[in-house]
């Protein structure tokens, strides 16, 4: 028993690990652009499927790279040509229909370039044995994923504290009239924003496609957990997302060992007692919910 | 030559003349203080200096050439700045961060991405000599949002002199301050000006600040301009006693 929560523990985080990417992503736009984007969960598979493409000429680790970023500069042209021209209506409704839009219309493309049926995405061999023939759920790949999510949490944050694109960000979520009258370009700056955001999706889409392998709605089923982390987490706390993914992945697992049938109800169990108790989350700003 | 020169301003919205027949002169170094009665024009007055609306009657001339049209970006970048009655800083930045956007702002190095170590070492000397003048070296790396009002509001004077003033205008500055916060705001403002030479046209309800500290007094009431002159000649002035008087009665 202890190894099987150990396995479904560990399971678990790693789980948590996407949630709390995938968090990031969605939480950075919710921020600075105030747009709830539906649109994550597509952005991911699509860059899931780049790599999938590239894989051959440029290995796994080029397109672990190459592929996020071409995911953002497709998001760039999506937040120029549509998602920008909605900041100006208070109302988050238009936004998320929008993407909501925008994430079929991805899912089709996909659908339509790559087929319906489900692929699988190449990983480095060595990724794939586990380290140990006790511990056997400790593969190589899945050290690697919670290495990765470690690493771009990490690359995020120093971006945020020590950049001037980061200071700005964090300016312009405090206060976006006032970072616009000091004369900074804040077209620019929810362009880079956004981008950002995608890129995280991208990466996050790329790792769940090693793991779980590549199908066109692979999206839609990380991104409510993506939700519920933010709100869990305390909407524009970027900390929050973070710890919120964590834990409901952590909870999700630890409740596979016991009942399976409820591991994926659980987040939601959680999200709803957050709400009852403390609605702002566990690090949000006083007042959002309340 | 004057810095500043209002020849018979006036703004009118719809029916209603919220200034006219303004005139005044601001010399370069003075330390001005506007007053007048809630509803006098006072901060529309500033509004109009500052260009966020042009005046419906008369020339507002500044460094001796027109600044009647002039869009407040613009007047900006020639050195007309001001504080409103609001505090505008980043709450959830540190001290030193929102010190820093405003002097990389300041630098016109504001998304560049890679900048020289030269131009790093300059903003970081910036940051430290504007903290150093606020006072507010120690509080650097306190999130702006978790200091007492008093300091929030010097360091967003701090944030307003990265753009190197020469026309200050300050609303209320020492509104809702306690007397020691009230105390260290006017010894920045004298410092700011003796110092540092800038001049500076400041709104305040405390009599008591305002004939401490400034050169010369204008007095608004009900758009119109009702006396100017210093301290001594605004307190001895028979119209402006009653004007305050009327108010409270």
């Amino acid at each position: 028993m202890g190894l099987v929560l150990l396995f479904n523990a560990f399971n678990g985080l790693i789980q948590g690990a996407f949630y709390a990417l995938m968090a990031l992503g969605l939480a950075l736009i919710l921020g600075l652009n105030n747009t709830i984007n539906f649109a994550q969960g597509a952005f991911m598979a699509l860059a899931a499927y780049f790599a999938f493409t590239i894989v051959p000429y440029v290995g796994f680790w080029g397109a672990l790279i190459i592929a996020p970023l071409l995911a953002g500069a497709i998001g760039l042209v999506v937040e120029v040509a549509l998602v920008r021209r909605l900041y100006s209506r208070k109302d988050p409704i238009y936004s998320l229909l929008l993407t909501f839009g925008l994430a079929f219309i991805i899912q089709d493309l996909i659908r339509t370039i790559w087929g319906a049926q489900g692929v699988p995405l190449a990983i480095p061999g060595f990724l794939d044995h586990p380290l140990s023939n006790t511990y056997f759920f400790l593969t190589g790949y899945r050290l690697f994923v919670v290495a990765v999510a470690l690493i771009g949490t990490a690359a995020l944050f120093a971006v945020l504290r020590f950049t001037r694109i980061g200071i700005r960000i964090r300016a312009g979520n405090s206060d976006l009239e006032t970072i616009s009258a000091l004369g900074v370009n804040i077209y620019l700056l929810r362009s880079a924003n956004f981008v950002i955001g995608i890129i995280f999706a991208g990466v996050a889409g790329i790792l769940a496609a090693g793991q779980l392998g590549l199908n066109p709605n692979m999206g839609d089923t990380l991104i409510m957990p993506a939700f519920v982390a933010i709100v869990v987490g305390g909407v524009g706390s970027l900390v929050g997302s973070l710890l919120g993914g964590l834990i409901i992945g952590l909870a999700s697992g630890i409740t596979t060992a016991f009942f399976p049938a409820a591991s994926e109800v659980v987040i939601y169990v959680i999200m709803g007692i957050m709400l009852v108790v403390r609605p702002r989350g566990l690090m949000g700003q006083e007042g959002l919910f309340e | 030559m004057s810095l500043l020169v209002l020849e018979n301003v006036g703004r009118r919205f719809g029916a209603l003349q919220a200034l006219s027949g303004i005139s005044l002169s601001v010399e370069p170094g003075e330390l001005r203080a506007v007053i007048g009665p809630n509803g006098a024009g006072k901060t529309t007055l500033f509004n109009l200096i500052s260009g966020f609306f042009p005046p419906t009657d008369g020339t507002i001339i500044f460094e001796n050439k027109p600044i009647t049209a002039v869009n407040p970006t613009a007047l900006v970048r020639r050195g007309i700045i001001r504080t409103f009655q609001i505090t505008e800083i980043f709450l959830a930045l540190t001290v030193q961060e929102n010190l820093r956007i405003a002097v990389e702002t300041a630098m016109g190095i504001n998304l560049r991405p890679w900048i020289s170590a030269a131009t790093r070492a300059a903003v970081t000397r910036r940051v430290e000599d504007l903290a150093d003048t606020v006072r507010m070296s120690a509080k650097m790396h306190r999130i702006a949002g978790e200091l007492a009002h008093g300091d929030q509001r010097v360091v967003e004077i701090g944030i307003v002199l990265a753009k190197s003033p020469k026309l200050l205008l300050l609303d209320e500055p020492t509104a809702g301050m306690g007397d020691e916060e009230t105390n260290h705001m006017t010894d920045l403002i004298r410092r700011l000006n003796k110092d540092q030479g800038i001049t500076m046209l400041f709104v305040e309800h405390d009599m008591a600040i305002v004939f401490g500290i400034a050169d010369r007094i204008t007095v608004l009431d009900n758009g119109r301009m009702l006396a100017e002159g210093n301290a001594a000649e605004i307190a001895g002035n028979p119209r402006v006693q009653t004007a305050y008087l009327g108010q409270a009665a």
